[in-house]
């Protein structure tokens, strides 16, 4: 076999100037056995055996290798037009929201006025009250002044049965 | 972007996108998880995809960008490349000859792995996915020619020293 072809191929090889063709040529004929392999190519030999035996082993783990987890295509989001009336739910309940805080305010202005009569009646009865017991306090006021008045009165007429009892008991 | 349009161009570049996280973490189950947050990122970056013009490479770099991430946030502890060198056994050399191509396995592993990531993710690409310059350049965000210069110069480096395995057997 002539190796000068691939003695010359292997020295632009070492030179990097082989291009892919030459070099997947230079890959074939490692792959080969050639027992009268003269010496500047057994230099080159282990290498691209490595190149050889690395391949096979990678091939091999290449087969164990998983089935990818293939990304879940997420596509653009459907429009749907809603009908205004879709939401009644939430406008019952702001509509019963308002209706309950105008009840409860209505609620609030009765309880108002209620204890706003309540306070002035209250003030009324106090006023009677008070008035009640001036005039009482009047009332009793000229009897007290009449009983003394009469207690003047009794105290003379005393005097007077006691000067009776006097005279009489002297006779 | 539609989901048709996400199962037709970015799920079937799945595996690559395994692979490409594998060999930056080396840990199965931790590829596939930086695989599943990746397309989960691509999906949410959907807005981004009309302007883009590799797509392929552009799940790449956001593969590279969350594994990257990963290594950093948590101090990952890569796994032991070395551990795993005696896996690939083969049934048509002898004990001998197997035993001595597993120690040319380990070391050309080493090699590999001892690269800094940029070159090593660069001969990746190009030699074991087969990525042109261009897409190399729109993976990694680096410019075409620097693509190029750091493939030569991790070639080169990588050559040294399986130099040095066949010369001084190191």
């Amino acid at each position: 076999m002539d190796y000068n072809h691939i003695i010359a191929l292997l020295d632009r090889y070492w030179e990097g100037e082989t291009t892919l063709e030459e070099e997947a040529l230079l890959r074939r004929f490692f792959s080969e056995s050639h027992p009268d392999m003269p010496e500047p190519l057994q230099e080159a030999a282990p290498l691209f055996g490595f190149f050889r035996e690395e391949m096979e082993k990678e091939q091999a783990l290449e087969e164990l290798l998983p089935e990818p987890k293939i990304p879940v295509e997420t596509s653009p989001a459907k429009v749907v037009p809603l009908s205004p009336f879709r939401h009644w739910m939430k406008y019952a309940a702001v509509l019963l929201m308002a209706v309950g805080m105008g009840y409860a305010m209505k609620q609030h202005q009765r309880q108002e006025i209620k204890v706003h009569i309540a306070e002035i009646q209250q003030q009324k009865e106090e006023e009677e009250t008070r008035m009640a017991y001036l005039e009482t306090k009047k009332a009793l006021q000229l009897l007290a002044k009449n009983l003394n008045k009469g207690t003047e009165k009794m105290q003379k007429l005393a005097y007077f049965n006691e000067a009776t009892g006097l005279i009489t008991g002297a006779n | 972007m539609s989901l048709d349009l996400f199962l037709n161009q970015v799920v079937p570049v799945r595996q690559k996108l395994f692979r490409f996280a594998y060999r930056l973490l080396g840990n199965e189950e931790d590829a596939q998880d930086i695989t599943q947050d990746a397309l989960m990122k691509v999906w949410s970056q959907q807005e981004k995809m009309p302007e883009l013009q590799n797509m392929e490479a552009w799940c790449m770099r956001i593969t590279r960008n969350l594994a990257l991430d990963k290594i950093k946030s948590r101090k990952y502890r890569l796994a032991d490349e070395l551990d795993r060198a005696g896996e690939v056994p083969s049934a048509q050399h002898s004990p001998h000859t197997m035993a001595e191509k597993n120690d040319v396995m380990v070391k050309v592993r080493r090699i590999i792995h001892e690269l800094p990531e940029k070159y090593r993710t660069i001969i990746q690409l190009r030699d074991m996915d087969g990525y042109s310059y261009q897409e190399i350049a729109d993976i990694l965000e680096l410019d075409m020619n620097d693509v190029k210069v750091n493939l030569h110069r991790a070639r080169k480096a990588v050559r040294e020293k399986l130099q040095n395995i066949q010369v001084y057997g190191l």
